[in-house]
Parts: C-alpha cells; structure tokens; sequence
C-alpha cells in the first residue's frame, strides 16, 4: 500500500468506512445510503455530494471498482487494495473499542 | 436593481468565486418570500418566478466530472430527493423541501471532509485560471509599465493596480475560506 493511500485512507472517514463495508457485495450509491440508514437506525444519513465525490475518489484510487451500470447509477465492487485499507480501519475501530472499555466508561 | 414584472422577477447579483454559501442562503431566502429560482443568466442575472413561499433549502456543488457524466451525477441527487436545476458556471444548482428533510440540517455534504473537497474542486477549476492571469498578465505588465523606457502611462498603470488589488482580495478570501474549513476539520 503507498503512502498516499495510507494518508487519505488511514484512517478514513465514516462516509469512506460505510463505502467500504457496504461494496464488499456490489452495490450503487444509492443503495449504500439505504444500507447505512439500515444499520445505525437512521443516525448515519449519507449525503448525494459527499457520495458522488467519495465514490469517484475511491475509483481513482483503486479502493473499489465500476461494475456496470443499472437504470443510471453506477454498481461498484471493492478492490483487493479497498479490502487491505478495510482491515487497517477495523482493527483501528476494534482497538478503540477494546480500549474504551478497559479504560470504562459509564456513560 | 430589479424590474419587477407580474409573476417575474430579474435581480442583479454578484457573488465572488468562494462565496456560493452567501449564494445559497440568497436563494433560500427568496423562495421562502415566494419566489423561486427559474435560471441565472451571466454574468449574475437571476431569474425569478411566484411561488408558494416555502421553506427551501438551496445546495450548490462544483463537480467537473460530475457535469461530465451528468445522468448518472443527476440521479445520485434525485434519488436522495433533491432536485437539479441547472449548471452555471461550473457549479450544479439543487434544492430540496425543508418538510421533506428528517434533520433540519441536511444538506449535500454530510462531512467537513467532503466540503474542503468541493473547495479545493473550485480552487482547481476556477482558482487556478486566475493565479495563472495574475503572475503571468497582471504582474509583469505592472513591472513593465515601471520599466518601460517611455515612462508608464498613467491609465493603463491604474487598471492593472486596481486589477492586481482585486485579485489578491480574490485570493485572500478564498485563502481564508480554505482555512477556516481546515480548522473546522482538524477539531
């Protein structure tokens, strides 16, 4: 992995990381709105700008790959390179957490 | 400046390069008194038509390549219920209804990241043609005007001052958009 790469994508954003963890199965970018509103009960609302531009960030970077295209929205995949970065951030995420409840936290 | 037609209205308004939330915040505010944007013709006429005043929220992205592949650019906006109106000037206009909004302040971008790349878009796109005028006209002409054996004359040495003194508050606006924008992200 080069160093642009690790310093955009290490660590990411919650829009790139929900990108990430959505097209492990291929999906367009509305979909991944649908998905991720899904997940966190609506508290994690996607926004068109920032998914449009964090897509095609993504494409560039090798992060995930077009499959084809369905009714006007572009279908993408992850990438090998997408799945390395994904990894990186879920052990960044897991130690967060374990640290969070080592330390505690009564709230 | 405005003719005030029957159920049209023409305004006259300048918003420099970086000043597209001022744009946007004008544009809602006049939907809000009923009247809603039909076009903007250049250098800044914007065309109004009566509406029903409503709470509107109007959103501006600078996205070349977007522009480029419009169908499918267009369909991530609509299929988030916002809807799209025009292109001017690189920018892309949208507006959704504020009652169809779950948070209030929904917009666009849901990330400061996303924002400061929209902004370094614009700084691409619009910023870069400018820096490049400004080294390559603006300031050699001002040093040739000094140099220049025959003496400088006068009323071309005043345009390029007042040009130059007008780029440079150009550039330390959106310098200082940019910045501000950082800080909020390094936060």
């Amino acid at each position: 992995m080069d160093r642009h790469i690790k310093k955009v994508y290490v660590p990411m954003t919650e829009t790139g990381f929900y990108i990430l963890l959505c097209l492990r199965e291929e999906m367009h970018g509305y979909s991944i709105v649908k998905k991720v509103e899904d997940l966190t009960n609506g508290e994690v609302r996607l926004s068109p700008g920032t998914m449009y531009g964090s897509l095609s960030k993504m494409e560039k970077d090798g992060l995930i790959t077009f499959v084809r295209e369905e009714e006007k929205r572009k279908i993408y995949i992850i990438t090998e390179l997408g799945r390395e970065v994904l990894s990186l951030e879920m052990k960044r995420i897991r130690r967060l957490y374990r640290n969070l409840q080592e330390v505690g936290c009564d709230e | 400046m405005s003719k005030v037609k029957k159920e049209n209205r023409t305004e006259f308004r300048w918003f420099s390069i970086s000043e597209y939330e001022k744009e946007e915040e004008y544009l809602s505010k006049q939907h809000g008194m009923g009247w809603k944007l039909t076009g903007i013709t250049f250098p800044g006429f914007y065309h109004f038509t009566k509406c029903q005043p409503e709470e509107v929220r109007y959103q501006l992205d600078y996205n070349q390549e977007g522009i480029s592949n419009k169908d499918e650019y267009v369909k991530m906006f609509q299929d988030c219920g916002w809807e799209y109106l025009m292109d001017f000037v690189g920018y892309s206009y949208f507006r959704k209804s504020c009652a169809q909004m779950s948070d209030k302040d929904e917009g666009i971008f849901c990330d400061e990241e996303s924002k400061l790349d929209m902004l370094i878009r614009v700084a691409k796109g619009r910023m870069l043609p400018l820096v490049i005028i400004f080294f390559c006209i603006i300031i050699p002409q001002i040093i040739f005007q000094f140099v220049s054996e025959g003496g400088f004359h006068r009323p071309v040495l005043i345009s390029y001052i007042v040009l130059f003194i007008v780029y440079i508050g150009i550039f330390l606006h959106f310098g200082m958009e940019y910045w501000k924008l950082k800080k909020k992200i390094e936060r």
